[in-house]
């Protein structure tokens, strides 16, 4: 038999995923990120940015679950209802400092994500979908069961703030953003990814390539829920309140929609669509009649023109662009 | 009995339908066996008990010694044993690289492609191997049919296996790509490598084999050389029909 043998010399092997070029634009996105409140003094801007940055965490650690492990997800507020009402509880009736609620919001979040992991192990697809849409059900179930602990169905009123000044609130949301999203965009990016988007692609070939696809399933439930669990700790803190209304499967919802609408499978997609509709959502409160209505709208026409996703159409359309202006000059 | 291998008395039953019953052989380490017989006769099925995908309803699958029944694919993929799927199963959305690189991640092979470099290396050695070494780059999903089967090949070699399962290797293959697919059997099997292949193509696939097994509704109807299988009465009856023998010719 002709063996054809290449060697790495002869071919050239992609950079690695993790080469820190890649991430040039990610850094230009942070720096600019730091500079905001030297320009903006608005603390309603700030207040926006500031819930632009929790969604970031909530909706990069679903894209972790459902982008890269392909284990579709209606059940994210649980993890982050569970973590705030950890941090809210504990703030509220112990005085707990913040620094110890919000890993311990985590901790909660990360046995719920076990607790709902091993049941959806064997459920692929739309039935995997509907067990986890179930589980957003699961908090309000809980806090009305729990009612003189939770509040209720008001909720929990007068939780420690993570500061008065509301620039250092800013500070602490971005860098558990960073450091949160930082950390998942390092795991995707890693050989630990390859096996994610391995389960996503075949579960039954990953098996046969000796992966062993339960425990990385399971593991990623219980990572995305501890994710999601300390950015819903930390969100009951800037908002200084927890209520059922907050973490119903409205959020799921727009978890799901958000991630779709920036680019599944890509940890920086949902950040981007995160903080694109949050901001026009509230841009258009000056035209609150139709708000909605177009709301809806532009998020269908992003889905109808450009279904993979805001960011890798956007990532294509450069490719395309550098390509176009390098091919006349060999010619 | 031979320790590498043992199927005894391996059944499995779907509901009223038993479509594997009370099959027992043996397969010797270096050995290149075929199996064969009609649509529904039990060969899928077969290689799904043997890697974990079904568990039989009754019987023993021993590899090197120790049953594997019961254990889940990837952990018979550590034991050795590696296989190819019926219908090209890829992982689409990752190149042609990443592919291979999946297998190398599994516990048995971790440690030595702990680095992305090292596993890359080694991926790309086997993809030179296959003939593929030059569309590393591309998505698996971009691929022809023949480079899939190609790829898939490489998938279960990266595995580092023992037995290597073929489910039907040359199935929507085109002549010349089979006779490049055959090279690669052949050169994997002179290495030592032990394969079992399952295959509808069977003058191509009696060049590759010194042995075949012959299904028939999941019972064992034949087991002998290629010469003999295509001779056969019962073979002849059930599956090859007058003239079985013109499917045997030598390589050479």
């Amino acid at each position: 038999m002709k063996q054809i043998s290449y060697t790495a010399d002869q071919i050239s092997l992609p950079p690695s995923p993790l080469h820190w070029k890649r991430f040039r634009p990610h850094m230009v996105a942070v720096c600019l990120l730091l500079l905001v409140p030297l320009f903006i003094k608005s603390t309603y801007v700030i207040d926006l940015l500031i819930l632009c940055n929790i969604y970031a965490m909530f909706l990069s650690s679903w894209d972790l679950l459902t982008g890269y492990t392909g284990q579709i997800s209606f059940g994210h507020s649980l993890f982050i209802g569970s973590g705030a009402y950890t941090a809210g509880i504990l703030s509220f009736y112990f005085q707990v400092p913040i620094l110890i609620t919000v890993p311990l919001g985590g901790v909660v979040a990360a046995l719920f994500g076990l607790l709902l992991g091993i049941p959806c192990l064997r459920l692929k697809g739309p039935y995997l979908a509907l067990a986890t849409f179930a589980a957003s059900g699961v908090l309000a179930a809980l806090t009305a069961v729990f009612w003189e602990y939770s509040g209720g169905e008001d909720g929990l009123y007068g939780i420690a703030s993570v500061s008065a000044n509301y620039v250092v609130k800013y500070y602490w949301s971005l860098s558990l953003m960073i450091v949160i999203c930082g950390f998942l965009l390092f795991l995707v990016n890693s050989q630990y990814g390859l096996i994610l988007q391995s389960i996503r692609e075949d579960e039954s070939a990953a098996e046969a390539s000796g992966i062993n696809v339960t425990r990385y399933k399971l593991i990623t439930f219980v990572l995305s829920g501890f994710l999601a669990g300390i950015a819903g700790a930390f969100y009951s803190h800037t908002q200084m309140h927890v209520g059922t209304d907050q973490f119903s499967l409205h959020l799921s919802i727009m978890v799901v929609l958000m991630s779709v609408v920036g680019g599944l499978g890509t940890i920086v997609g949902p950040i981007v669509a995160g903080f694109l509709l949050i901001l026009l959502n509230e841009w258009l409160r000056v035209i609150e009649v139709v708000r909605v209505l177009i709301y809806s709208f532009s998020v269908v026409l992003i889905l109808l023109f450009i279904p993979k996703g805001i960011v890798p159409t956007v990532i294509s359309g450069i490719q395309k662009g550098i390509e176009k202006m390098k091919s006349p000059a060999r010619s | 009995m031979s320790d590498f291998l043992e199927v005894e008395s391996l059944s499995i039953s779907f509901g009223g339908l038993r479509a594997v019953s009370d099959l027992d052989f043996a397969v010797e380490r270096g050995e290149v066996v075929g199996i064969i017989g009609p649509n529904g006769a039990g060969k899928t099925t077969l290689f799904n008990l043997l890697t974990g995908f079904l568990v039989p309803t009754a019987g023993d699958v021993r590899f090197k010694g120790k049953s594997l029944v019961r254990k889940k694919p990837h952990q018979i993929v550590e034991r050795g044993i590696a296989r190819t799927f019926q219908l090209v199963r890829p992982f689409q959305q990752l190149t042609v690289l990443e592919n291979v690189m999946v297998p190398h991640l599994s516990p048995k092979n971790r440690r030595k492609n702990k680095h992305r470099a090292e596993n890359q290396k080694r991926a790309l050695n086997i993809l030179g191997q296959v003939g593929l070494g030059d569309k590393i780059h591309l998505l698996a999903s971009d691929l022809s049919h023949g480079d899939l089967r190609r790829l898939e090949m490489a998938r279960s070699l990266a595995a580092d296996p023992e037995l290597l399962l073929l489910d039907e290797p040359f199935s929507g293959l085109a002549a010349k790509e089979i006779e490049t697919l055959s090279d690669l059997i052949h050169a994997v099997t002179d290495r030592g490598l032990t394969v079992i292949i399952i295959e509808h193509k069977l003058r191509e696939m009696m060049k590759l084999v010194k042995r075949v097994i012959t299904l028939d509704f999941g019972i064992k109807i034949a087991d002998g050389t290629p010469e003999e299988i295509a001779n056969n009465e019962a073979v002849i009856k059930a599956y090859l029909g007058k003239g079985g023998e013109k499917f045997v010719t030598s390589r050479d």
